[in-house]
């Protein structure tokens, strides 16, 4: 794989953990509210 | 060469960012384990039972020495409840207060990324029986636990009003799906 799909591949796995992170915090923060 | 060094750095940040995600709810438990045996637990024990009247003016507070908390309660309107949550202990503005009787209900964060610690991060820690103390307007007033149940977070029957003075306690449960509320009930035991 070259250097550049590489940066490709990574920086759409960065993209994803970050949403992952915000979505599994404003989860956790909607439970507690939700009524 | 550059774009290299780049890609390291980005797979560092994955790695960091998903092990955050992942090790983030068990840390304030090791941090628990430690403290634990500080001590700190019968001081906040020693506390609930010195009379606040003793002490200068504080602000109103909720001492739990099971769960190690001595945090103050915040007040706020229910459209500032996201806000007034992120800092602290909330009293439900619809509830009671100690001094009124009936049911005082107070809620907090048990586990966000931004806070991992939340402020009921160890509720359930909390059993039957657990002493768990309230200054309120500078007066001390101790409550003992009757009940420890989950609901769902439909059941707002946990706000109700209650025909003896209790203590309602709640956060989401479990840690890592959290679906539900746990909620922690205490009667009053002693009253200034």
């Amino acid at each position: 794989m070259s250097e550049k799909t590489k940066f490709w591949v990574l920086l759409v796995l960065l993209l994803l953990s970050i949403a992952l992170a915000l979505i599994l915090n404003t989860s956790f923060n909607k439970v507690l509210l939700s009524s | 060469m550059r774009l290299s060094r780049i890609n390291n750095l980005l797979l560092a940040l994955i790695i960091l960012i998903n092990g955050y995600i992942i090790a983030g709810p068990f840390v304030p438990g090791l941090l628990f384990h430690w403290q634990s045996h500080s001590g700190q637990r019968q001081a906040l024990q020693r506390k609930i039972h010195s009379p606040a009247t003793s002490l200068p003016p504080q602000p109103n507070a909720v001492i739990i020495p099971s769960m190690l908390l001595d945090q103050p309660i915040l007040e706020g309107t229910i459209a500032n409840q996201y806000k007034t949550l992120n800092n602290g202990i909330w009293r439900w503005p619809r509830g009671s207060t100690p001094d009124h009787g009936g049911n005082t209900v107070l809620i907090g964060h048990r586990f966000t990324y931004t806070n991992p610690r939340g402020v009921f991060y160890f509720l359930n820690k909390v059993k039957m029986g657990d002493e768990i103390g309230v200054v309120w307007n500078n007066k001390s007033y101790t409550y003992k636990v009757a009940s420890i149940n989950e609901v769902p977070p439909t059941d707002t029957a946990i706000e109700n009003q209650s025909a003896q003075p209790e203590l309602t306690l709640f956060t989401c449960t479990p840690l890592w799906l959290p679906k539900d509320r746990l909620v922690v009930v205490a009667d009053l035991e002693t009253k200034p």
